[in-house]
């Protein structure tokens, strides 16, 4: 993690300055925004492929049952002599992935067993780990900072916090020794406590030592004054480097298995008979979803994290019918929906002036202290967000769009009621009650319809030259006789039922 | 002709918690044939064809393709699931969805190329859905669904198939397109077992049947196997107008 760190260090300064990094980083709002940009990407790229398989609520129980696999991970490195237990450690991952896909096999275990049904077998699994692991958090790790509060909500405002440093120049440790120019030298009682007596008693002896002398790091050296120029340092939030491996990793995964993973999600038994292993594929998958959800709780906390994982996919699905495109839009739009959401906790929605003024109007009228202050959780913010899109794409998408298929029913309805009045000129056209069925003035009474509806429908068949009127009596074009032929036609042959009711 | 069976199975038995599928199954399949596989329901059709691609645990028995263990001969096997068995809302064409048939060929990894487009191509147009390519699947009727699944089949360029119910609620040109299917298939020396229900087609669109019930009740030539007597073992004479059946098909 520190070499990455590191070597990211490295990159970014080659674009930017110092002095203008360290001001990024150590910004709250700044890494609040990476970190959820990366919460987003990463987890979108598992996400579609668990939304494929209809395992979006086996999201939710990983990203609460991997907590079990922390604690336990974590308590073992307590016991276990030689080895340092703390909430860094890379073997609290491995414990959280084995957890995760301990869920998902206990889930199909009890499935199998059919004691319960489909989805109960989860809503069995998933608090009972969930119940140990809150158990063993509050009875045996007092204290380590690892509560469930943190564990269940996040706080993607803090991840700055927890950061690394990462030393550049004048980084050399200081070793003091009593011969060093920089030693101080100071004197104390040897036989003080001994004989308990005062320094100022006459009985007291005395013996010289180093007061400062030691090893000092480079900021430490530097606090003390030993040296005279600052060790050049930048801070590197932990969050930011974890999120960014795991973020790499599902991609990686998701590129060079891009083929295996989607035969495995379509059609298992094929993949399988095949020699390509979907459930060995299917394990690495929810590992990545385990580490995934491990590295987001910090920031966005093990009840949202879901919708990371399945809002950006399901509103890329709304949008494209291509599994290559989902893939590209659900990450995307997931980056999109945590840069906005983040400015919505800050009260911006979309760039929207008015929200800010409906924010005071609504603090005026209803007295809401402190409203207007609209300083929310972030990570709340970017699933509202998140949600909005995806309100958006169901509106607008251009597959199964609710405009679209409004507009398409309104098309539909129209059509029929045009084909119904040319329907009725060529039937009585050139008939003795021709002059009275279809006078323009009384075609409504015929129909049945408003006058209104009547001379709308009437318009729209002048404009494409359908209809054309002869001494206030209605008479079809060639055109028009054309196209109730073409809808006879289909009507003959089952094809156009009155679908436009 | 090879002298090697196609599909050799010795002694069967897959059993779900303790309740036998299939029993003492022993079934050969020489090479170049049209197999049908015919039972009632329940009666371990698919299980069999499951278990001789190895995709669910054996009690105890052996499955031997080619003289191989079936991991072995992957390579030489193709396999059509029951269109059922997928979720056609999958967000992907046609010609992906046949293309899928060449992964197991192109192995881990590696991604489909120019070479395995062409392929696709042709298979699409052999079984008459060229038009259909950049379909979306879940606009497909369900004959095209089949039809692309056969396609699939196709481009896996195997010597043994099995599919299973192919033929299960198709419209007539889809059934004409996989008939036609079968017999280039088995021109070109393949062997396809198919897990059949309609009764009635079984002497015409296949040379060997496989009468089952758990256990094998009959196994050969459909002309000496598919007997009155045979269906009714197998149906357990709960199928209406057999003797009619089969003195129709049988002269």
């Amino acid at each position: 993690m520190a070499i990455l760190e590191a070597l990211l260090i490295d990159l970014t300064l080659r674009v930017t300055d110092l002095q203008r990094l360290n001001a990024i980083l150590g910004d709250p709002q700044t890494s609040a925004l990476i970190t959820g940009a990366l919460v987003a990407f990463a987890a979108a790229l598992p996400g579609t492929f668990l939304l494929l398989r209809k395992l979006a609520m086996t999201t939710d129980a990983i990203s609460h049952t991997v907590l079990l696999g922390i604690v336990l991970a974590f308590l073992l490195l307590a016991a276990l002599p030689g080895l340092e237990a703390d909430l860094n450690s890379p073997w609290l991952i491995l414990g959280a992935a084995l957890a995760g896909v301990a869920t998902v096999l206990l889930t199909g275990a009890i499935q199998r067993s059919g004691l319960v049904k489909e989805d109960a077998a989860l809503g069995l699994v998933f608090p009972l780990l969930f119940a140990i692991a809150i158990i063993l958090i509050s009875r045996l790790t007092d204290d380590v900072h690892l509560d469930s509060d943190a564990v269940i909500l996040g706080e993607i405002g803090v991840v700055w916090a927890d950061a690394r440093s990462h030393c550049l120049q004048d980084c050399d440790e200081v070793h003091i020794t009593p011969d060093d120019p920089r030693a101080e030298t100071g004197r104390r009682c040897t036989n003080c406590a001994e004989l308990d007596i005062g320094p100022r008693d006459p009985a007291a002896e005395f013996e010289e030592y180093c007061v400062n002398c030691g090893r000092y790091t480079a900021a430490e050296a530097w606090r003390a004054r030993l040296v005279s120029r600052a060790p050049t340092q930048v801070f590197w939030p932990r969050a930011i480097t974890s999120m960014l491996l795991v973020a790499l990793l599902n991609l990686a995964f998701i590129l060079l298995f891009y083929k295996e993973l989607k035969l495995g999600t379509f059609d298992p038994a094929l993949a399988a008979a095949l020699g390509l292993r979907p459930a060995l594929l299917n394990t690495a998958l929810m590992v990545l979803v385990s580490i995934t959800a491990v590295a987001a709780f910090d920031a966005v906390g093990s009840v949202l994290v879901v919708a990371f994982f399945i809002i950006p996919p399901a509103t890329a699905w709304l949008l494209s019918d291509r599994l290559a495109h989902i893939l590209l839009l659900a990450p995307l739009g997931g980056v999109l929906a945590s840069l906005t959401g983040y400015e919505f906790s800050r009260g911006n929605l979309l760039g929207i002036a008015q929200m800010r003024d409906l924010l005071l109007l609504l603090d005026k009228t209803i007295g809401l202290d402190g409203f207007i202050e609209w300083n929310t959780s972030i990570s709340a913010a970017i699933v509202l967000m998140m949600f909005l899109f995806f309100l958006l794409a169901w509106v607008f998408s251009p597959r199964q769009g609710l405009l679209l298929s409004l507009l398409q029913h309104r098309a539909r309805r129209q059509h029929f009621a045009e084909q119904l009045l040319l329907g009725h000129v060529h039937h009585h056209q050139g008939t003795a009650e021709a002059a009275s069925e279809l006078a323009q003035d009384r075609l409504h009474l015929h129909l049945g319809w408003t006058p209104r509806r009547t001379q709308r429908v009437l318009m729209r068949l002048r404009l494409r030259d359908l209809v054309a009127s002869e001494d206030g009596a209605l008479q079809l074009t060639a055109r028009g006789e054309r196209s109730v032929r073409r809808f006879m036609a289909l009507r003959g042959a089952g094809g156009a039922s009155p679908a436009g009711d | 002709m090879n002298q090697t069976p196609a599909l050799h199975i010795e002694d069967l038995t897959v059993a779900f918690d303790s309740r036998p599928a299939l029993w003492d199954v022993d079934l050969v399949v020489p090479e170049g044939v049209l197999m049908a596989v015919v039972g009632p329901n329940g009666a371990g059709k698919t299980t069999l064809v499951r278990a001789a691609l190895d995709l669910i645990p054996r009690a105890a028995g052996s499955v031997r393709i080619f003289g191989e263990s079936v991991a072995r001969a992957r390579g030489l096997t193709g396999y059509v699931p029951q269109r059922s068995s997928v979720d056609w809302d999958f967000p992907t064409t046609v010609q992906d969805v046949v293309m899928m048939g060449l992964y197991g060929r192109l192995g881990w990894l590696r991604r489909p190329g120019a070479a395995e487009r062409l392929r696709t191509r042709q298979a699409l147009e052999q079984i008459g859905i060229a038009d259909l390519a950049t379909r979306q699947i879940s606009q497909l009727s369900g004959g095209q669904q089949q039809r692309t699944f056969l396609a699939r089949a196709l481009v896996q360029d195997a010597r043994v198939y099995f599919m299973d119910e192919p033929f299960a609620a198709v419209d007539a040109i889809t059934e004409r397109a996989i008939v036609t299917l079968l017999q280039e298939l088995r021109a070109r020396g393949r062997t396809v077992v198919v897990v059949h229900h309609d009764l009635q087609s079984v002497p015409d669109y296949f040379d060997q049947v496989t009468l089952l019930n758990v256990e094998v009740i009959a196994s050969g030539p459909t002309a000496e196997v598919y007997s009155e007597d045979n269906l009714r073992r197998t149906f357990g004479g709960r199928v209406a107008g057999i003797a009619r059946l089969t003195e129709e098909a049988l002269p």
